[in-house]
């Protein structure tokens, strides 16, 4: 189907998370950049996914990396230019590839010629493009962001004499979204890349787009009611365009974001992140299936998106205090590991390396409601280095060959944004794209064939899911379903061989034919249906009647 | 031929289902309805309060309930535990039931426990009495965590009792376990203790699981085991201990569970017990025990009645297990009045020393020689009531650790006639 006759494609999309700067660097300056991008789509194309999202390119002092944005119409100088960007953004098109790209709406960096023009006087006419106010006593309900660096959501500005308002870096002003000017501004902005082609946004941070006075300053009905005009704006001039939030919010209080199908397309499932951790610590399957019974019906054109790991930390928000101290004693033993309320690790590093429970992992984040993301690198189980500051661990130079740099840049290696990671273990000589592709078994080539076979059914994207509760709580089982297609899903959490009977009564009749090697396993009958599984085993069944 | 199955196929598929654990609960039940759900709550608690992290199960083992307590137990949800608290159980904690016999057996209900234990591979394991109404979490913490943190195989409870509660207890089991093998266990007999898989595959696998030991006496065979095995035990205080009313006509079958178990331990375990001759303190958590002095009505006249009767109408079956000197001292106080009534401490440990001899030698029917016991006892529970009806719960400490030494005082007489006379 051509790209603009799917509409919902976004459900059906497997999304890969790149960063402009750490993929591939063209130019030998040490800093990934567009044609370095652009070069690597085969690479993706390849592993089948079909959709990037970009992590914010914009001129920026980098300080939040990208996510301080000083002018939202142009391209960061070290990733190449506007013309760079459009190159790229054919060539994924070429590829059937999307593109989703990030969208900051609700800070500027201090930096930004707004904040600059709107701390110069109280009469300047952008003052009210940013929230201003003479104490710092205002909105006290409202909770910190980034716990380990800001005192207050609120920071003196010497120019103006006055507090300025930040839920997250001081550096980092918010916008006034009160202010009607702002809003069409940014409309104008989001405009301005939809008509070059991007295929979507991820706005970034949506729940705090408003402040009110006695609220906790997130979630306002004020901050829906902005997002839901930007959707309209969206549906009337850009069909087929996407909205994605991000909202670290429990799932309850996620859904008005998806309001009646007529505010967000889609959202992240925070909360269900680091109950798969925890589920397969714990060898349990309670952590995943309470969650998930928690998450409420979304309306049927939108979407969750599912993902492992990010840019991020890996987020301990959303649970509650006796899982996040054991999320930090399991995961993040040396306290350095640890930042904000989360961890700040990649995938292979928190899963010891053990490819069986990497395997598993990607097997419930490709088979569990709502659309996958995956993170850079985690592909080929790159490693973290926690000796770089805030997040910057996770966000090293993707590790190509074990050549010079990795495959990553001609430039001298102190010339790099980041050093590469460099131990025995995840070091680029040892983990990288050029030595997996060799290997018919390696990470890379199975996670190729894990989404090729997640893409010859609609069922995962788009079907329903009823749990399996086997008295054996160490197998999560379910089955996804679609109009009559049925795929059994049943993942063996357990460092341990695990015997389970199934009751699929109800599916009495259908032989399971075993989707990776398309194996036919006996037929459904009345009595319980018995299955082995070894350590961290799964298997994906597709259910039919013969 | 075929071994036979112990455990049914149903509760095999069960263990197959909850997996290996690290920590295990056995609820040993038999028409239990009216407390269990809250006995099982309770546990449920326990767990997720001090075990939140480790993998653990609880398993009912019951005996032919015909009142639902087995779907009462499986239904019983941590959720609905405690409405309103801030407990949050991060895992799955399964409750299971088999039923393994259609009348209860105490034995019979410990070894499918074991079972279980062993198949789970359990690192420390609980047995709790569905009858605990004063049960507390905290119990499940002071009997598991020092099996599972400290490496003890085997944790009996203290309790804070009334002083005329577990006469047997204070006044037989406990003094002469007490002097046999020379330390000091308060309750050898417990309805709730923990201990490691250790201990408990080896009592599983050595333990000959007749058909008399399916019935009785299990608990303190356990502990006799432990102490055999050289077994580091501890004790642990966990509270008030619930008062079971008891009719006259339980105290035989109490006999049998008990000093019976107690009196065959002493054959196969001669080597460990006859060369100890004084007793130390074991490790314990609390206070070794309490006593509350709550007036009590005691019928003081039945009691003398029963045991006066007793030594007159037994005297041909005292003939074979008594010594002559012992007879009739016995013949002497059963004729005293009842306000000058006395069976004093050291006749009393020579009694029983003889009575363990006579077992040993089973000069009559081994079963005969406990009944017969059991109007002498009633002779020293009088005397026992008497002398502590004014005490302090000191005095009351006091009048059985006396009692004690007095059985460590007379073990070289029990060695003597054990070897000895015919």
């Amino acid at each position: 189907m051509p790209l603009e006759q799917d509409v919902f494609w976004y459900k059906r999309a497997i999304i890969y998370q790149a960063h402009v700067r750490t993929f591939h660097d063209s130019n030998g300056d040490g800093v990934g950049d567009f044609p370095g991008l652009d070069q690597k789509l085969d690479y993706l194309q390849e592993l089948g996914i079909d959709t990037i999202w970009l992590m914010p390119f914009f001129p920026s002092p980098l300080r939040d990396d990208g996510y301080d944005i000083a002018d939202y119409y142009s391209v960061h100088s070290s990733y190449g230019t506007l013309e760079d960007f459009k190159r790229f953004l054919d060539s994924a098109h070429k590829r059937e590839i999307r593109v989703i790209i990030e969208m900051v709406l609700n800070h500027t960096s201090d930096q930004h010629p707004w904040f600059q023009q709107s701390r110069s006087s109280q009469e300047n006419p952008l003052r009210d493009w940013y929230v201003w106010s003479n104490t710092d006593t205002r909105y006290p309900e409202a909770g910190i962001n980034f716990l380990d660096t800001e005192l207050s959501n609120w920071a003196w500005d010497p120019v103006s004499k006055s507090y300025y308002w930040h839920r997250f870096f001081s550096h980092q002003p918010d916008l006034n979204y009160d202010n009607p000017a702002v809003r069409e501004e940014m409309w104008t902005v989001m405009k301005f890349w939809l008509e070059m082609g991007v295929d979507g946004f991820r706005l970034d941070a949506v729940p705090f787009l408003v402040e009110r006075d006695g609220t906790n300053c997130e979630n306002l009905p004020e901050t829906h009611a902005i997002l839901k005009e930007f959707r309209r704006k969206l549906d009337e001039q850009f069909p087929g365009k996407m909205l994605l939030a991000e909202a670290n919010q429990w799932p309850a209080d996620l859904r008005p974001y998806f309001a009646d199908g007529n505010e967000f397309h889609m959202a992240f499932h925070f909360p269900l992140m680091p109950r798969m951790f925890m589920g397969v610590k714990l060898e349990d399957r309670k952590p995943i299936t309470e969650i998930l019974q928690q998450t409420p019906e979304i309306p049927p054109s939108c979407q969750w998106c599912v993902f492992l790991r990010n840019h991020d930390e890996l987020t301990l928000e959303m649970v509650t205090d006796v899982e996040r101290d054991y999320m930090n004693d399991s995961y993040a033993q040396d306290k350095t590991m640890r930042l904000n309320r989360g961890i700040r690790r990649r995938l292979a590093p928190l899963l010891d390396n053990d490819r069986r429970r990497i395997e598993l992992m990607n097997g419930m984040l490709m088979s569990l409601p709502g659309t996958p993301i995956i993170y850079y690198g985690d592909e080929i189980g790159m490693g973290d280095n926690i000796n770089l500051g805030d997040r910057n661990g996770v966000r090293t130079p993707m590790q190509w060959s074990g050549g010079w740099n990795g495959g990553f840049s001609a430039a001298e290696p102190e010339k790099l944004y980041a050093p590469l990671i460099q131990d025995p273990v995840y070091g680029y000589a040892a983990v990288n794209v050029f030595s997996h592709k060799k290997t018919q078994h390696s990470l890379l080539n199975w996670m190729g064939r894990l989404i090729a076979v997640r893409k010859t059914t609609r069922a995962f994207g788009s079907g329903t899911i009823e749990f399996l509760y086997p008295a054996n709580h160490r197998i999560l089982a379910y089955v996804r379903q679609l109009g009559d297609e049925k795929i059994l899903v049943v993942n063996n959490l357990s460092n341990a061989a695990q015997a389970v009977e199934l009751d699929l009564r109800r599916y009495k009749g259908n032989i399971l034919i075993e989707m990776f090697g398309k194996n036919i396993f006996p037929r459904v009958g009345e009595a319980p249906y018995l299955l082995t599984l070894g350590p961290y085993n799964f298997w994906w069944f597709r259910l039919r009647r013969v | 031929m075929a071994e036979e199955s112990f455990l049914t196929d149903d509760f095999l598929g069960q263990l197959i289902s909850v997996g290996e654990v690290d920590i295990l609960v056995g609820v040993p039940t038999h028409n239990n309805a009216k407390t269990i759900r809250s006995i099982v709550e309770t546990i449920q608690a326990g767990i997720v309060a001090f075990f939140p992290r480790e993998r653990a199960a609880i398993i009912n083992a019951d005996g032919g309930s015909r009142d639902g307590t087995p779907e009462l137990v499986v239904r019983a949800v941590i959720g609905d535990a405690r409405p309103g608290s801030k407990l949050y159980a991060l895992r799955t904690l399964p409750s299971i039931s088999t039923q393994y016999a259609s009348s209860p057996a105490n034995g019979t209900a410990l070894r499918t426990i074991l079972a279980a234990a062993e198949l789970l591979r359990t690192k420390a394991c609980a047995v709790i009495s569905p009858e605990s109404t004063h049960l507390t979490a905290d119990w499940l913490a002071a009997l598991l965590r020092p099996v599972y943190t400290e490496t003890f195989d085997l944790v009996l409870p203290t309790y804070r009792r009334h002083r005329f509660d577990g006469i047997l207890l204070t006044n037989l089991i406990y003094p002469m376990t007490r002097a046999l093998y020379g330390l000091k266990i308060r309750e050898p007999y417990a309805l709730q203790f923990a201990f490691s898989g250790r201990l408990g595959n080896q009592f599983l696998a050595q333990n000959p699981w007749h058909e008399e030991t399916a019935r009785a006496g299990s608990e303190i065979q356990f502990t006799l085991a432990a102490i055999a095995g050289e077994h580091r035990i501890s004790q642990s205080f966990l509270g008030t201990k619930d008062r079971v009313e008891r009719h006259s006509a339980d105290l035989v079958p109490a006999m049998r569970q008990t000093v019976g178990a107690l009196f065959s331990s002493m054959e196969p375990n001669f080597s460990l017990w006859h060369t100890k001759t004084s007793s130390q303190p074991i490790p314990t958590t609390g206070t070794e025990a309490e006593f509350t002095l709550e007036p009590l009505r005691i019928n003081r006249k039945r009691l003398r009645e029963m045991f006066s009767t007793g030594v007159a109408e037994l005297e041909p079956v005292f003939q074979s297990i008594l010594s002559p000197s012992t007879l009739a001292e016995l013949q002497r106080i059963a004729r005293l009045e009842e306000v000058r009534f006395h069976y004093p401490a050291d006749l009393w440990a020579k009694t029983v020393y003889e009575f363990a001899t006579a077992y040993h030698k089973a000069v009559i029917s081994r079963d005969h020689i406990i009944q017969a016991l059991a109007p002498l006892f009633r002779g020293r529970a009088l005397t026992f009531l008497m002398e502590n009806r004014n005490g302090s719960a000191d005095d009351v400490e006091n009048n059985i650790e006396g009692l004690c030494l007095e059985f460590e005082r007379m073990k070289p007489y029990l060695i003597e006639i054990w070897n000895g006379r015919e």
